[in-house]
């Protein structure tokens, strides 16, 4: 069959993980465009996307903004210092909370491509944050951190006569910290999982070939593994810190953005002036001023994507 | 003489007892981190685990294990004897019924739209893929407000269909770039072999496309599963009654509660993640396979 | 290229945006031949039969359909909020705070109906504080109406574990008779309960909270009261922060407060505690006492008789001075908002159950943790006041026999908002957390107030 010789194999190549560009050939035969009713079925297949697109996205964003439009909300957001707060709390979760997470990850997906059975064991029990639903472990980990009867302080107790810290009662830095430790026991699972998928898709004969070449350990690591994870590497950071803005169920039950609303961001912030206090259009304009971080992000993901199709 | 760069071949004896203490430390430090990792992953689980057994009002105990276990929260549950949970079974159904279709909606939209623009290149596809990214540009989190207020506007409140419309929009995009590189991977010829053979694309999508996808489909899947049974705050705003809720919702409503009834509201959560748990454990190995290029097929 | 697609797929555009237009009357139209309520999940499950009962009568009697749903309390006043902004309400509503979160804002911009053609007939009835409590501003018309239909009441009562008192080697019988005396009280228990083995145990419940959305500021402003401060805001919506006695009782009232937590006396939580944390304290016996709304403490124990019985349920002591202290009042009914779709048959329902006999009986089915608006229903069902059940004896008297003020926010919907934002939880937090002075504290919470005031001017024409 025509068409047939020249087909390329394996796309995943050492010229950068991942980047995939079209041959020649091929790029021939779509040139023309589809015609006819091969255009139409195209079209039909796009449009539920589309569709949900413009209704659930679209309209819902054009309506926050209109919702968040008018300055003197921005004004009353400024002077409130619990607005000021979740500014730099929202700040912090994300630089700490992502970077420290997908560092880990990185490192973790690292020693789960060991090949003992007992590692991949480890595996199936590591995903477990993941899997269990959100709600209920943030629920409990709220519980254990409690400083009367939760199980952390009891342990110290118990077992070491420690009277343990509050983690969650008074200090808003300890609080702001408990709440990142729970971000990153619930996601990093899932960024580990993807990073070891990019791994295993590195091929063998590179690591085979360096050996030869004298390099162990680390020593692989820098000039093999990182060099064709790098981008996938900061595609993750953007993706999570995208996902990440938005976290509100974290903080909602595991410190409830106290002590006395001190560990709040924006995402919790936004809810609270919505519903508690009763006034939405505070609560858009107080999510709204996310965006001059949000917008170069994805910008920044969409050249990403666009120039070099990478595993996620 | 511990060179670093050598002929290969060349055997270097000294480095033998070396290597075999480093190898022995490695693997001791592995261990190591193979028990703090379980510690740390499995200790809100062993809480939430001891809360559950527990009898009532024991929770406020100062012990680090059950004293007195019993199942019979996890009865009361099942049985829907105490009153937050009279109608728990019909929200499981709620809850099932979303994750389903939101996996069936999602993997629906997302694989014909990465067959348009993947496999049949669509011309100008790019701005549906730069669309897809842009839906992430807001965080669904703050979406959620006008969102709560346009499905008021529609009678759609109490409706479990603006919940599966919010979860297949975020889960969406995600998946149509996972299709779109895993199917970057499939070669094109097949397709064209059968558009010479006189397929016609709904034909194309359905015999070569989709089976071909099925690993990126199960990871796909399972992931807008879990993202379904993992959301918590659309569920929320949009279901309030008792027979519109999810479990989700149930349990943030045991915190009203004056009773402290934990243990009970941990039972329903325990139950609630069997699911999602059992989901991914069996479609784990898929899953791996569907998240990578599905190729060092060298 | 085929520019005949091109059309197609605006057609099918077009066809889905028509689809959903053509949708959305008929989604709407289907509500229109019954009456829709919202109600708020009781904190017992007897409250929630009870009502279930009482529009089940009404069906029955009117031959009007009810579409009843009982929403959990904070999922509940979410949906309100939502629903009156944007219009898409139901016809009848009540929440258990309406009246401090939800009436006095959209009263103030007329977006309740008014109630009064079904309150009025019982205003004689009706305790002079209830028929205060239920008029609200609407600064449309520019006079106070019954924009909540009220058919029941509550105050709070002090809850406390007698046995542990007994414990600790009291008698509660000893306990003073003035305000702070009475606080100061239960502090050594703590210790001596402590020594006894009760790990983690706090004398005092006290929500000194910024979250919410009800315990802090209410506990806040008893403590107001109680040190002299009636005059914070009078019935015509002003202000008096700068009387003397006012400052003074809010100085002292976070003196005292503040004081308490940083000497150990609360639980260091208290900082975040919602509403419903206190009373979860109260049953893991964590702390010893609690002032708390209504006497749901004791009435999620009903059914263990043991701790129904050690609990114990105390109304209001004097003044520092001496004076009686007044308790806070609160209405609670049914309110609806214009825009509703069945305006004759929500009203019918609420004129229904605020009959005296038809909310007595519902109220008794809930167990008495509301209490009725008229004084002659307890005096006369003797029930109400029966030996039998001292703490439903103590809850009444306190409500509806003692002197009692309606809360502040009825008078100015600006003290709704600042409750709203927590003002005081987070003065108290500031003085706790950041070493604030009381003095600075209470001055700048009178600017943040002052400044939400300034939005809501009452003008008496």
């Amino acid at each position: 069959m025509d068409g047939m010789q020249g087909m390329q194999t394996a796309p995943a190549l050492p010229q950068g993980a991942g980047t995939y560009t079209l041959p020649q050939h091929r790029r021939r035969l779509w040139r023309g465009g589809l015609h006819g009713t091969e255009y139409t079925w195209a079209v039909a297949f796009c449009i539920p996307y589309m569709a949900i697109f413009l209704a659930f996205v679209i309209y819902p964003v054009l309506y926050g903004l209109w919702m968040g439009h008018s300055p003197a909300l921005y004004e009353q957001l400024w002077e409130d210092p619990i607005y000021r707060m979740s500014i730099v709390n929202t700040i912090i979760y994300l630089a700490v909370g992502v970077n420290v997470k997908l560092f880990f990850a990185l490192l973790l997906s690292g020693f789960f491509m060991r090949k003992q059975l007992w590692v991949k064991g480890l595996l199936v029990i590591f995903v477990l944050p993941w899997a269990v639903p959100a709600l209920p472990t943030f629920l409990s980990i709220h519980w254990m951190l409690n400083s009367q009867w939760g199980l952390l302080d009891n342990m110290l107790w118990n077992w070491f006569h420690i009277d343990g810290p509050q983690f969650l009662d008074t200090s808003r830095w300890l609080a702001l910290g408990s709440v990142i430790v729970a971000y990153i026991w619930k996601w990093m699972p899932f960024w580990t999982v993807i990073l070891l998928a990019g791994r295993m898709a590195i091929p063998q004969e590179l690591y085979e070939s360096a050996e030869v070449d004298g390099a162990t350990g680390i020593r692989q690591f820098t000039h093999v593994t990182f060099p064709l994870l790098a981008n996938l590497y900061l595609i993750c950071t953007l993706l999570s810190t995208i996902f990440t803005m938005g976290d509100f169920t974290t903080v909602y039950f595991v410190s409830g953005g106290g002590p006395a609303l001190t560990t709040n961001v924006l995402a919790t912030l936004g809810i609270r002036d919505a519903y508690t206090v009763g006034q939405p259009d505070v609560g858009m304009a107080a999510v709204m001023t996310a965006l001059p971080l949000l917008i170069p992000l994805v910008l920044i993901l969409m050249r990403k994507m666009r120039t070099a199709e990478v595993q996620l | 003489m511990s060179a670093s760069v050598a002929t290969p071949g060349r055997i270097r004896p000294r480095r033998t007892k070396n290597y075999r203490l480093r190898a022995w430390v490695t693997e001791g430090l592995c261990i190591l981190l193979g028990v703090v990792l379980v510690i740390w992953s499995v200790l809100p689980i062993y809480n939430m685990i001891m809360v559950a057994v527990q009898p009532h009002g024991d929770v406020f105990t100062s012990s680090t294990y059950p004293v007195n276990p019993t199942l019979g929260a996890f009865w009361q549950v099942i049985d829907e004897s105490y009153w937050y949970v009279e109608h728990f079974w019909h929200q499981y159904y709620n809850s099932l019924y979303m994750g389903a279709m939101t996996v069936f909606l999602t993997l629906l939209i997302a694989s014909l739209t990465s067959f348009a623009v993947g496999r049949m290149r669509i011309r100008h596809g790019w701005v549906i893929t730069n669309a897809a990214l842009l839906t992430y540009v807001i965080p669904a989190t703050f979406l959620s407000i006008p969102f709560y207020v346009i499905m008021n506007d529609y009678g759609m409140v109490n409706n479990i269909w603006a919940v599966i419309a919010s979860l297949v929009t975020f889960a969406t995009p995600y998946a149509i770039f996972i299709f779109l590189n895993y199917g970057a991977s499939i070669p094109m010829e097949l397709d064209e072999a059968a558009r010479i053979d006189g397929a016609s694309p709904i034909q194309v999508y359905w015999r070569i496309y989709l089976p071909l996808m099925a690993p990126a489909m199960v990871a796909v899947g399972t992931y807008a599963l879990l993202l379904s049974w993992n959301e918590f705050l659309y569920q929320y705003l949009l279901l309030s009654s008792d027979r519109s809720m999810t479990v989700a919702v149930a349990l943030a409503q045991f915190l009203n509660s004056d009773e402290s009834p934990w243990n009970i509201m941990m039972a329903t959560a325990i139950i609630y993640a069997m699911l999602p748990v059992a989901v991914y454990y069996m479609f784990r190995s898929k899953m791996s396979a569907g998240l990578t290029m599905g190729g060092v097929k060298g | 290229m085929s520019y005949l697609s091109r059309r197609s797929v605006l057609q099918a555009t077009v066809g889905l945006a028509a689809g959903g237009a053509l949708a959305r009357p008929y989604i709407a139209n289907a509500a229109a031949t019954t009456a829709s309520a919202w109600f708020t999940q009781g904190f017992i499950p007897e409250e929630d039969a009870a009502l279930k009962q009482v529009v089940a009568n009404y069906e029955k009697e009117s031959g009007n359909k009810i579409d009843l749903s009982i929403v959990p309390f904070a999922p509940l006043a979410q949906k309100i909020i939502s629903a009156i902004s944007t219009g898409a309400v139901p016809d009848v509503m009540n929440h258990d705070i309406a009246d401090a979160i939800i009436i006095p804002q959209n009263a103030w911009h007329d977006k309740l109906i008014d109630l009064s053609d079904i309150s009025k007939p019982y205003a004689a009835e009706f305790s002079s504080t209830v028929n205060l409590a239920a008029q609200y501003w609407n600064n449309v018309t520019k006079k106070r109406g019954y924009y909540l239909a009220p058919f029941k009441t509550a105050c709070i009562p002090f809850h406390i574990w007698g046995d542990l008192v007994e414990e600790a080697g009291y008698k509660m019988a000893d306990a003073p008779k003035t305000w702070t005396a009475f606080w100061d009280w239960f502090k050594p228990m703590q210790a001596k309960l402590r020594d006894k083995g009760h790990r983690g145990f706090y004398a005092m419940g006290l929500q000194i909270t910024s979250t919410g959305p009800a315990d802090g500021n209410n506990m806040f402003y008893g403590q107001i009261l109680a040190h002299g401060g009636k005059n914070f805001m009078t019935s015509d919506g002003k202000a008096h922060f700068d009387d003397p006695q006012v400052k003074e009782a809010v100085i002292k009232s976070i003196e005292f407060t503040t004081s308490a937590y940083k000497e150990g006396y609360v639980p260091p939580g208290a900082l975040s505690w919602n509403d419903a944390d206190d009373n979860n304290a109260f049953h893991a016996k964590t702390i010893l006492m609690d002032f708390d709304g209504t006497i749901s403490t004791e009435l999620a124990m009903i059914h263990n008789k043991k701790n129904y019985d050690a609990a114990v349920t105390m109304g209001l002591p004097l003044g520092d001075a001496g004076q009686p202290t007044p308790a806070q009042l609160g209405a609670g009914g049914c309110f609806m908002a214009k825009g509703c779709k069945n305006e004759a048959v929500g009203k019918d329902f609420i004129k229904y159950i605020s009959q005296p006999k038809v909310a007595n009986g519902y109220l008794k089915a809930g167990l008495g943790r509301w209490l009725p608006c008229m004084p002659s229903i307890v005096k006369n069902d003797s029930w109400w006041l029966s030996d039998s059940d001292p703490h439903r004896k103590a809850y009444v008297t306190e409500g509806l026999l003692g002197p009692s003020v309606p809360f502040f926010y009825v008078y100015n919907p600006g003290v709704a908002v600042a409750n709203a934002q927590q003002v005081w939880g987070q003065m108290q937090a500031n003085v706790i957390r950041n070493g604030t002075k009381p003095q600075d504290a209470a001055e700048q919470g009178f600017k943040q107030i002052q400044t939400i005031l300034d939005q809501y001017k009452i003008v008496q024409s």
